[in-house]
């Protein structure tokens, strides 16, 4: 069987898709950012197929500065989780409810 | 003055670094805040911090204004620095003046590491001016995440505040979120053309014949989804109707120096790259998009004003016409043109002298504990605070695009430009939608000025029904009342000075600032609108 880049770019859609499923359906906040991580994820996966079928580096590139930035923002919901934990004792989204129109 | 461009041509600075100098220092000035904040924790002491930003600030603009004849393109076409750039980098750097400004007062009162606060106000408006600058897709993703992370955390700064914390959560997600929808937006483009740079892009584009390339996949369908998610990651950003809902909980919940940074700034600096990269690649007009732009518009301005129209908390109550003035400003991109971007430009630099006003005087009264940021507890703020209350009035009217304000001017050139460009219908629901807008601005404006005994409240309220002679007939009402507040005898004098005592000369310095420009820009636009069409015509020369 012959795998091409179009297969690849389906798999990045549905990996993609879960995520941002998760993201809208999830309760917890680290499962939210899991999600999350699943659709940057989702977009290195892109970028790798398509810049190797096209011979090309600047996808390459583009997935390092993703993963770099997806660790900075590990570490800033981290920190939100924590101190949302502290305040409520629970990281239950479900749970932030003091803004409401 | 000193050309640094000689000094280039001396090399002694590589020519990539002089197209991030004002960004450079600013990150240069972020850091020494971090190291003074070090070696001055003992004696607690938050003056240096803030003398520091400012001074940050300052050198930036005189970066700025050093290398403002030059167009450089640095990092291997990522990054540019032109007269569009010039234009915009004024309106972040002020808007970030005006909130370091406030911040100090805001702050003193609460218990929160302060040095750390202002060098990420620095490096958050230094994000916002790489954003402003990047042409390249890469650059772009970089600059927003710089720029939301630091505003997450700035976001959720009043540590032990459940609703600050609340906030930054809710941010968060929602920031991710769209910036993943921006990252696969760009694999398919990616995918599409092969390229990351806005330039490539555009002249891949420009070919007659690329729809007809086909890879194993079809080349036009993936750029036009890739084009769709791009638009909702960057909607996210300006806040436009369906992906508006970060925006009430953010501004609310944030410290209120932060929502101005957030409303200002963020709102200029995506706008600004909204218009690099609309005059790149979607004015080619793959897939109408002029039409979801002009839908988005409408959709827009009516959700908020008409969400605004509910609100009692008052910071609510702006980050909803906050994102009713995205619509405008989104008319004037959708117009496009010389006349429509410059029109834009015109608005951005407007709007934030209004709202920065609108938030220092909130702030004021904040401070005070006498007021939440409730509506009901503004009414009579006006007789007590005769001063306040005026310039509270002025930005007001200024919001709502009464004339001799710049708000008006702002308004103006950009439904002029939207006219030119046959956009009728758009402009008329924008101006129904400015009259609704009216409404809750001067709405405020009655609270403010209504007490027990006082029969003229009556009149403004009676007034209110009509949405055509409101205008002229407040406007009117409430010069009778602040002369009437003003000449009211010793004890209005006496509050008055009570809350010039507990704010700072620095949140006046920012008030009176704000007064001056939205008046200047009112009246004379000229030299304004002048430097936004010369800026504008950079974005053409790709």
């Amino acid at each position: 069987m012959n795998i091409n880049v179009n297969d690849y770019l389906i798999v990045a859609t549905i990996i993609f898709c879960i995520g941002a499923l998760g993201v809208l359906i999830r309760k917890n906040l680290i499962t939210i950012f899991l999600s999350l991580e699943l659709m940057f994820n989702a977009a290195n996966l892109g970028f790798v197929a398509v810049s190797e079928y096209l011979n090309l580096m600047s996808g390459d590139i583009f997935v390092i500065f993703i993963m770099v930035v997806a660790a900075a923002e590990a570490a800033i919901l981290l920190g939100i989780a924590i101190a949302f934990y502290r305040e409520k004792g629970t990281i239950d989204i479900d749970k932030a409810n003091e803004l409401k129109m | 003055m000193l050309d640094l461009a000689q000094i280039y041509n001396g090399y002694y600075l590589e020519k990539s670094l002089l197209s991030v100098m004002p960004e450079a220092v600013l990150i240069i000035f972020a850091f020494l805040i971090l190291l003074a904040g070090l070696f001055s924790n003992f004696s607690k002491n938050s003056v240096n911090s803030y003398y520091l930003a400012l001074i940050g600030i300052t050198f930036s603009f005189l970066y700025l204004f050093m290398l403002s004849d030059h167009t450089i393109k640095g990092f291997y076409g990522s990054i540019v620095f032109d007269k569009f750039d010039v234009f915009l980098f004024t309106a972040i750097l002020l808007s970030g003046f005006l909130t370091v400004l406030m911040s100090k007062n805001y702050f003193d009162t609460r218990n929160v590491l302060i040095p750390e606060y202002y060098s990420l106000i620095l490096f958050s408006i230094s994000a916002m001016m790489l954003l402003v600058s990047s042409i390249n897709l890469i650059m772009i993703f970089l600059s927003i995440e710089f720029m939301s992370i630091c505003a997450y955390i700035l976001t959720g700064y009043l540590k032990g505040e459940s609703r600050s914390t609340e906030a930054a959560m809710k941010y968060f997600v929602l920031g991710a979120f769209a910036s993943a929808f921006l990252l696969f937006g760009s694999v398919l483009i990616y995918a599409a053309t092969g390229h990351l740079g806005l330039y490539n892009i555009h002249n891949f584009m420009s070919q007659q014949n690329y729809k007809l390339l086909y890879h194993t996949y079809n080349v036009h369908t993936f750029l036009v989804i890739g084009l769709i998610l791009l638009l909702v990651g960057l909607a996210f950003k300006m806040s436009l109707f369906p992906f508006h809902a970060w925006t009430p909980d953010s501004y609310d919940g944030a410290p209120t120096p932060v929502t101005n940074l957030m409303a200002t700034g963020i709102k200029i600096a995506a706008f600004g790259v909204f218009i690099r990269v609309f005059t790149s690649i979607y004015n080619f007009n793959v897939f109408n998009f002029y039409n979801i732009l002009w839908v988005l518009a409408i959709l827009t301005m009516t959700f908020g004003n008409f969400a605004a129209l509910l609100q009692t908390d008052l910071k609510r109550l702006i980050a909803y016409s906050s994102i009713a003035q995205a619509g405008y400003i989104l008319l004037g991109v959708i117009a496009g043109g010389y006349y429509g971007i410059s029109g834009t430009l015109f608005y951005l630099i407007a709007y934030v002298f209004m709202t920065a006003g609108a938030f220092a005087i909130v702030i004021m009264f904040e401070n005070l504990n006498l007021t939440s940021v409730d509506i009901k507890s503004y009414s009579g703020l006006g007789y007590k605070y005769p001063l306040a209350g005026a310039a509270f009035s002025f930005f007001l009217l200024s919001l709502a695009g009464i004339p001799v304000t710049s708000g008006f001017m702002g308004k103006f050139f950009v439904f002029s430009a939207a006219i030119k460009s046959g956009y009728y219908w758009l402009v008329i629901i924008a101006l129904l939608n400015s009259a609704v807008a009216a409404y809750y601005y001067i709405k405020i404006i009655v609270k403010m000025y209504m007490s027990d005994n006082n029969d003229n409240s009556e009149q403004i309220k009676l007034s209110n029904g009509s949405n055509n002679t409101i205008v002229n007939t407040v406007n009117a009402n409430n010069m009778d009342l602040q002369t009437f507040a003003e000449s009211g005898g010793g004890k209005t004098a006496l509050t008055e000075t009570v809350l010039l005592k507990s704010t700072t000369s620095a949140l006046i310095i920012a008030v009176i600032i704000c007064l001056i420009f939205t008046l200047i820009l009112g009246i004379f636009p000229q030299p304004f609108i002048s430097f936004a069409s010369r800026s504008v015509t950079s974005l053409w020369n790709i």
